[in-house]
């Protein structure tokens, strides 16, 4: 009797996996547009999901605004489609939840399994819908414009169908098999899954937003252009890796654009000890009132937005900037005369872009090394003083010895983003002139991929920056290991 | 002349600082040399960095004629508030400002709550395969797909020309988890056994318990979240091209800056005789200059509360999840 139970329990939770795996399966797969249930002719754009068509109707339309206009097809049809994809990703949703209840208690298994078998009827019917609006089409359409319209018979519906009635099957089958809920059993759930349940959401967006793009590293393989698909007639292979390289025009720009990159950001690792230095000298000020006001406002260009750094820039070095006006003022200009634009030009712009950056950034870096100045021991700088040291003397061997440890940190953390200088910075500092010489990667990918339209390439470009980033960061924290005995991420 | 209790603590370090420094600090005539250039230095440099800003206002509030002519660089001349009234024509500002105003309060308020509540459940060790998760989260702050890639995945999401981008994305924030759950970490854990003794669920252990107990933290990640949202720019320069009307604030004066100094370009169109008249009196360079202001005024409002969080935010930085 008790075995009879034990091997029930083992098949229901087999069962239970396989749901699972099932339902993650379907939930991913409405976020992608290979099978959209709802793709029911030509003009619905190939770069759109099911979940996109049923949030957003706009976008299920977006190319059919002229067929309507012109009657070629009528709107109602779309409408039906639209209903359609809502209920599928509602009872897709639903799924999910009954998922969600199974990890509970036999009470919440019971709820769970209510909430995946009307889920998958939903989806079953939301996709009956979609197919049916396909047939309403197929019959509607002007027949001189059929080519137009090209109706398509949507293969999501069956990819996506056949998942759900397999689903249904499941939970059938594990309703079948759960015991009945005991009189007076309350809703439970194991608190480690409480907390995952609670913690899901969040995973998801993160899902989302960061592990979902490397999905779009698909486009690196593909001779894509914008508004265009992806398919085995334009697959490349490895084309663009190569051409990147082997490509005259492409090698020197990015023979240029990495010069660039690895020069300003050179200059900052190079003079990373600026903010250290500065905050000891700001320490060596006995006035407490004036070293407040120093940080105060050293620290505000930090937090001022590129863009209006560029204003400000505009209006202190413009042809009518500060420095112009003041000059006429006293005379160095004569009156008639236009004085340079000091931001136009390429003299010097790796320095003048390491320029603007630490001015803005010097302030906030230092705030760290003048917590850790005095977090420094005090008795230190007393035996110093007895041993005979000066100022200069307990700088170079009290302060900055405890400050080291921090420096080191930042400085492989600075080593290790060597290739990511921002975009903001560039784009707003960029000009004609000086084009040539600021054109860090980031500001490359960009005018290269949103600019100039070179998906495929700008994302090889990107797939590098993202692959040697890394390997980057491993590095630095291997060396921190190996120095220091202490990772730094 | 009352003294604010900053300053009396920073005079009593101060005294303290003398009293215990005293033979340290024996003035030489080198240490006078040294404090005067170390002194100076640090003025000036802080000089570079308030006067642009005054610059501007000045320029704002003074008299377009003389702005023109290039006379006010130190200190306004004939006092007027034109310009800033005249930016209520200016196309396309008061989308910009409200499509700012309202990201920046939503986003803010939904990023804490996330951080918050993220940054409590993995604290709590019982979570089904929690390092796993918490690596999950703290792994996307070192490695992305790339520019490109994630703008084809926020048109894939229908997310591009979406007022919903500024939102959504910004939500997981792993950097301000690592710090709560950091922080968190430092409440004594007894607090919260009591409480789960006497029946208290998760969540409201959460809300009667840690959430007030880890205000200062969240006050943190709240003002520094607040000023990345108020200075938004390039997920504006990459999801709203060609939908103007949901350009944030400071995608709207880098246009604004690049246009060209036409005046009317600035401008909405039908304007009546009176508006066209009042232009006359003022200039395309000042106007710009107003718009920089406007965008700078609520970063020097919330920056003295910002202050306060400075160390706090940047120490728990540097210790790692």
């Amino acid at each position: 009797m008790k075995e009879d139970k034990t091997e029930k329990k083992g098949a229901v939770s087999s069962l239970y996996i396989v749901q699972r795996i099932f339902t993650v399966l379907m939930i991913v797969m409405a976020f992608f547009p290979i099978a959209n249930p709802a793709k029911i002719c030509g003009l619905v754009s190939r770069k759109i999901s099911l979940f996109t068509s049923a949030v957003s109707y706009s976008s299920l339309v977006g190319e059919c605004k002229r067929a309507f206009r012109m009657n070629w097809i009528d709107e109602y049809i779309f409408i039906i489609t639209f209903v359609g994809a809502l209920i599928a990703v509602i009872g897709i949703i639903a799924t999910g939840v009954g998922i969600c209840a199974s990890l509970g208690n036999l009470k919440l298994q019971r709820l769970g399994l209510r909430f995946t078998i009307f889920g998958t009827i939903g989806e079953v019917v939301g996709y009956i819908v979609c197919f049916v609006s396909y047939i309403i089409l197929k019959g509607n359409v002007r027949p001189d414009k059929l080519e137009k319209v090209n109706p398509d018979f949507p293969i999501g519906v069956i990819v996506f169908g056949v998942g759900a009635i397999i689903l249904l099957a499941l939970s059938l089958a594990i309703s079948a098999k759960l015991p009945k809920v005991p009189e007076g059993m309350k809703y439970e759930m194991e608190s480690k899954y409480k907390l995952f349940l609670m913690f899901l959401p969040f995973a998801l967006l993160a899902f989302l937003f960061c592990y979902l793009p490397l999905y779009g590293w698909r486009y690196a393989f593909f001779d894509y252009k914008s508004g265009g698909t992806l398919s085995a007639d334009n697959f490349v292979g490895f084309k663009w890796f190569t051409y990147l390289f082997k490509n005259e025009a492409t090698r020197r720009d990015l023979i240029n654009v990495m010069t660039n990159t690895l020069a300003i950001s050179g200059l900052n690792v190079v003079t990373s000890w600026i903010p250290m230095i500065f905050a000891v000298f700001l320490c060596e000020m006995r006035s407490m009132k004036f070293r407040r006001i120093v940080q105060t406002f050293t620290t505000i260009p930090n937090f001022i937005s590129w863009v209006l750094v560029y204003a400000v820039a505009l209006s202190i070095f413009s042809t009518d900037g500060f420095i112009n006006t003041f000059a006429k003022q006293i005379g160095l200009l004569a009156p008639g005369k236009t004085g340079p634009n000091y931001l136009m030009g390429d003299s010097m712009t790796w320095v003048k872009m390491w320029a603007w950056g630490t001015w803005k950034g010097v302030g906030w870096s230092a705030i760290i090394y003048v917590s850790g100045i005095a977090g420094i021991d005090q008795s230190l700088y007393e035996a110093a003083t007895v041993d005979g040291a000066g100022r200069f003397q307990k700088m170079r061997h009290v302060t900055i010895p405890g400050l080291l440890p921090t420096f080191f940190v930042l400085l492989l953390m600075a080593i290790a983003g060597i290739l990511s200088n921002g975009l903001d910075q560039y784009l707003v500092f960029r000009n004609a002139e000086n084009a040539e010489h600021i054109n860090v990667l980031d500001l490359y990918v960009y005018t290269l991929g949103i600019g100039n339209g070179s998906i495929p390439l700008s994302t090889v470009v990107g797939m590098f920056k993202s692959v040697i980033s890394v390997i980057l960061l491993f590095a630095a924290n291997g060396a921190s290991k190996l120095l220091r005995g202490e990772s730094i991420v | 002349m009352a003294k604010t209790a900053q300053e009396k603590i920073d005079a009593k370090k101060e005294k303290e600082y003398y009293k215990k420094h005293k033979k340290m600090y024996r003035t030489t005539p080198g240490d006078v040399v040294f404090n005067v250039l170390n002194y100076t230095f640090f003025g000036l440099f802080t000089l570079t960095c308030i006067f642009p800003f005054y610059y501007l206002f000045i320029n704002t509030v003074s008299n377009n004629d003389l702005v023109k002519k290039g006379l006010v660089n130190f200190y306004p001349k004939g006092f007027n508030i034109d310009n800033y009234i005249a930016l209520r024509q200016v196309s396309d500002l008061g989308s910009a400002f409200i499509v700012t105003i309202t990201r920046t309060i939503i986003g803010t308020i939904l990023m804490v709550l996330a951080s918050a509540f993220v940054g409590y459940l993995v604290t709590k060790q019982e979570m089904w395969h929690r390092s796993f998760w918490y690596r999950f989260l703290v792994i996307t702050m070192y490695f992305n797909a790339g520019m490109i890639p994630i703008y084809l995945n926020m048109a894939l999401l229908g997310l591009t020309q979406n007022y919903l981008v500024y939102i959504i994305p910004g939500i997981v924030q792993p950097y301000n988890i690592i710090l709560v759950k950091t922080y968190i970490e430092s409440i004594p854990s007894e607090l919260e056994e009591s409480a789960f003794i006497d029946g208290a669920s998760y969540m409201a252990v959460f809300r009667k318990l840690i959430w007030p107990l880890s205000k200062p933290i969240l006050a943190t990640i709240a003002i520094f979240g607040a000023v990345g949202h108020w200075n938004s720019f390039q997920d504006s320069l990459l999801y709203m091209q060609g939908n103007s009307s949901l350009f944030t604030l400071q995608h709207r004066l880098y246009v604004y800056l690049n246009t060209s100094s036409n005046l009317a370009a600035l401008m909405s169109q039908g304007r009546t005789a009176a508006q066209q008249a009042m232009e006359q009196a003022l200039n395309a360079k000042v106007i710009k200059y107003t718009i920089s202001m406007v965008s700078v005024i609520p970063i020097f409002c919330v920056y003295p509360f910002m202050q306060k969080y400075f160390e706090k935010g940047i120490m728990l930085g540097a210790v790692k999840g």
